[in-house]
């Protein structure tokens, strides 16, 4: 038994496939590509499938790590053409390789975020004001959790989770690139900083695109 | 690609995986190079809608045509509706993301009554009038099949031509003419007095109704050279069958989301109440091998673990040994599952029940319907007391602890001792877990009843019957209620509601188009769903209308009188259901297919063959 990391983007229609069936969807694309998956012992044997980050609902990847175990000597590059086959429109596997870091290592995250308004002026001023924002290192949210079982709703500030924040106007369009705390220990989500800054700055655009690009580790460099 | 103008909505939607298309196997052509589109429309959530294996056949049916590219449309949740308006986003296919009311073929299919209202908010939202008469051009014709177009009536002013009966040749025949029709640039009329020749086919505009002064149908009179009854088309030889090599792999969670395989056509049983029962006769068995290579393809290519046998009823399935030996080996080696729904208690053998225990069981669910064996022989339900103790007790010892029972209410003949007799028959099931030496250690028990409200259907031999009132089901509800003792049966009834308006449409006649569009336009539309159910603006509709519900629901029709259905030919003749419906009053059961041909006349429509009879002997 070895294990592997398939590298995945998401994009297009698949943006609006969830975590939970992405997993599904998996599930049945190994079956499918007849790889000789490794399965869980047990009542109920499973192949062994493990996506390191989850992504939300909506949101684009260019690169999410997938870490599977198989049997067998089926080499890297045939698995990763069996499974490119049988993928649905939006999904594409960029790679098929030994696992570098231990899913722990990952501390960031760089995203592209693509926002439209309905006019000019409100671009520019939502590009400059959540720069400010930013800048002044306070902005607080709720983020909705759950704690056995319950629901929970904590105040957090925003900003402690923000390593690297550029947000400029073009016409309608605001671009935004961010680098985001991910992982287990300290996390932001993408949208929780959008609909933040939305919040401050009373300003919503019509149309979101959220493209995450890489993943880091701590010092900075991409986690592999 | 997904059109800006759609994904600004659907981040503010709820399940967006609904409307985005582009799952595996979905089919892609190029707009320029087909001479028909296809909308395939099914009035339900995409949930619904994409587990149901009818829907899946037709796809790939049409798509196996170069000429044609057929597409899924799907009824938009209220919230996806309410911002496809605001937008000005009419209703598109998923496949290409083009508006539907570019089509050639808009084709519904209508699996159960309180989908009507969708259909119509589909073509409204489709952006085309909901009236047939007022969509004058050739094209989108929009055309219906499924069970419920054996008394299309109802909606056949919205509908231009219905296909009753089974779709997979008379669906290549309409294209082929409307290919010819809308080269050679004719007109809608044209078409249609041209498509009514074909055998299934029935176009409602070319029939005149009149009415008695108490509102029942005079007479129904053909124009035009349609025929005078349209008899619903059978593929003849199951085997040679059209079935897709691969399913369209859904990306989110459906309803039932597996490989789906019919192993036989029809029903031997001829349960009175079931309109399945007799609608989708002849018995047709299609063979082992043939099932088992579809199973392989269809799995391979979606890479579901589960596999459903369908049917009527699984067990009368006459060669289930041999298919479970074919297929047993390499499910059993890629850890695929076996599901065998409708398996009745009398014919669940041992054997079966052994091979079985390897593969996943779900709860163990029987439906003797009613409560004593009085009323299970005037309903014609062949299922005896014993059979179902006998086989709850080879679960239980087999390891079962839940036991799920189907009953019915308001049946024709039954008193209050019949629905006594539902809490009765629970608690013996009860029981015999509890008397059962080898029941499952520490474990307890849980039956769970439901109990629905019988409604009476077309081409059943109660078509004739009232329906009970709303208080007396309600009475009847109460009674079950009053008479459980015990907390391991758990009980749960359809709403009454509902199964009042069920009947209504499932006997109407032409008259109920009026009201079928003033509650649409009033707001109603998914019907079937408890928590969208208007019953206030579904009587508010009647009453505009000058309609009753009781003459529809609650009404005894005698055996003279002309029912709206009746052009409509399913081969089951009406001296049959005279007959079955007489037997009942006598308490009298008739023995199913296998044993002796009843002679319903469902034979007729193949040439006089019926499985039931011949692959049944040996
Ligand atoms: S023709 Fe006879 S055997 Fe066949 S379904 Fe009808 S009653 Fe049953």
């Amino acid at each position: 038994m070895r294990s592997l990391r398939v590298w995945i983007k998401k994009e297009g229609r698949a943006k609006y496939i969830s975590h939970l069936d992405m997993n599904r969807c998996f599930m049945r694309a190994v079956r499918r590509a007849n790889l000789n998956l490794w399965y869980t012992e047990g009542f109920n044997p499973h192949p062994y499938l493990n996506f390191l980050t989850p992504l939300s609902l909506g949101q684009e990847s260019e690169a999410e790590p997938l870490d599977i175990k198989v049997e067998g000597d089926m080499t890297d590059g045939e698995i990763q053409k069996r499974l490119s086959a049988v993928m649905p429109e939006g999904i594409t596997i960029t790679g098929v390789r030994e696992p570098v870091c231990p899913a722990s290592d990952i501390a960031a995250a760089e995203y592209d975020v693509l926002l439209e308004f309905s006019d000019d002026e409100s671009a520019s001023r939502f590009a400059g004001e959540s720069r400010r924002i930013v800048a002044s290192g306070v902005l607080t949210a709720e983020k909705q959790g759950k704690k056995g079982g319950r629901k929970t709703v904590k105040e957090v500030n925003v900003c402690d989770g923000i390593l690297s924040f550029e947000a400029s106007a073009d016409g309608k369009e605001v671009h935004i690139k961010a680098t985001l705390a991910a992982g287990n220990t300290s996390s932001l989500n993408s949208s929780l900083l959008l609909s933040a800054l939305e919040a401050k700055t009373e300003l919503s655009p019509e149309y979101v695109n959220i493209r995450r690009l890489r993943l880091l580790k701590a010092d900075g460099t991409d986690f592999r | 690609m997904l059109s800006k103008k759609l994904e600004k909505i659907l981040n503010t939607v709820q399940k967006p995986g609904r409307y985005t298309g582009g799952e595996l196997n979905s089919v892609i052509k190029n707009r320029e190079s087909v001479k028909i589109r296809y909308a395939f429309c099914f009035p339900d959530t995409y949930e619904i809608g994409m587990s149901h294996i009818g829907m899946k056949i037709l796809y790939s049916l049409v798509n196996a045509r170069s000429d044609t590219w057929c597409e899924r449309v799907f009824a938009p949740w209220v919230d996806m509706e309410e911002r496809m308006r605001e937008a000005g986003l009419p209703l598109y296919a998923l496949e290409s993301g083009d508006a539907i009311a570019g089509f050639d073929i808009i084709g519904f299919t209508l699996q159960y009554e309180l989908s009507y209202t969708n259909m119509l908010n589909m073509l409204d939202l489709a952006g085309l009038p909901v009236r047939s008469r007022d969509r004058k051009s050739l094209t989108p014709l929009v055309i219906a099949g499924g069970p419920c177009v054996c008394n299309a009536e109802p909606v056949c002013e919205f509908v231009d031509l219905f296909l009753p009966g089974e779709g997979e040749e008379v669906t290549n025949e309409l294209i082929d003419l409307l290919i010819g029709y809308k080269e050679k640039g004719a007109g809608k009329s044209e078409f249609l007095r041209a498509a009514a020749e074909i055998e299934g086919v029935y176009v409602p505009s070319l029939y005149d109704v009149s009415y008695n002064g108490d509102g029942t149908v005079a007479s129904v009179t053909p124009r035009g050279g349609a025929p005078e009854k349209v008899k619903k088309r059978v593929v003849r030889d199951l085997d040679k069958m059209f079935f897709p090599e691969s399913f369209v792999v859904p990306s989110i969670e459906i309803v039932h989301d597996r490989t789906t395989a019919e192993i036989f056509r029809g029903c031997i049983r001829g349960c009175r109440f079931c309109q399945a029962g007799f609608i989708y006769r002849p018995i047709r068995e299609k063979s082992p091998e043939v099932i088992d290579r579809q199973c392989r393809s269809i799995c391979a290519t979606s890479g579901y673990d589960e596999i459903s046998l369908s049917s009527l009823s699984s067990s009368d399935y006459t060669r289930m040994e041999e298919l479970l030996s074919l297929l047993i080996p390499w499910t059993d080696r890629e850890k695929t599952n076996i599901a065998l729904p409708s398996l009745r208690a009398d014919n669940f053998k041992k054997e079966l029940m052994d091979r079985l225990t390897g593969i996943r069981r779900s709860s163990l669910t029987f439906a003797p319907e009613a409560g004593t064996q009085r009323l299970r022989d005037a309903i014609n339900k062949n299922l005896t007391e014993d059979e179902i103790l006998s086989t709850a007790r080879q679960a239980f010892a087999g390891g079962w602890t839940s036991v799920k029972l189907y009953f019915m209410i308001g049946l024709p003949t039954e008193t209050d001792e019949d629905v006594l007799g539902i809490a009765g028959l629970a608690q013996k099931v009860v029981d015999e877990f509890y008397n059962n030496p080898d029941k499952p250690k520490g474990k307890s028990v849980n039956v769970s009843v439901s109990v629905a409200s019988f409604v009476p259907k077309p081409f059943t031999p109660f078509q004739w019957e009232p329906q009970d009132s709303i208080e007396e089901l309600l009475k009847k509800q109460e009674l079950v209620r009053s008479s459980v003792k015990t907390r391991k049966i758990s009980l749960s009834f359809h709403k009454t509601n509902t199964s009042r308006l069920e009947a209504v449409l499932a006997r109407g006649d032409r008259r109920l188009a009026d009201v079928i569009e003033t509650a649409w336009r009033g707001g109603c539309r998914f019907d079937g769903w408890d928590d969208m159910f208007r019953f206030d603006i579904w009587e508010q509709a009647f009453s505009e209308c000058s309609l009753s519900m009781d003459f529809y629901a609650n009404r005894r029709r005698s055996f003279d009188e002309t029912l709206p259905w009746e052009h409509t030919d399913y081969g089951i003749g009406r001296s049959f259901l005279e007959r079955e419906n007489k037997k009942a009053r006598e308490n009298a059961a008739t023995p199913n297919c296998r044993e002796k041909c009843a002679g319903c006349g469902a034979n007729s429509l193949n040439g006089g063959e019926c499985h039931a009879l011949f692959k049944g002997l040996d």
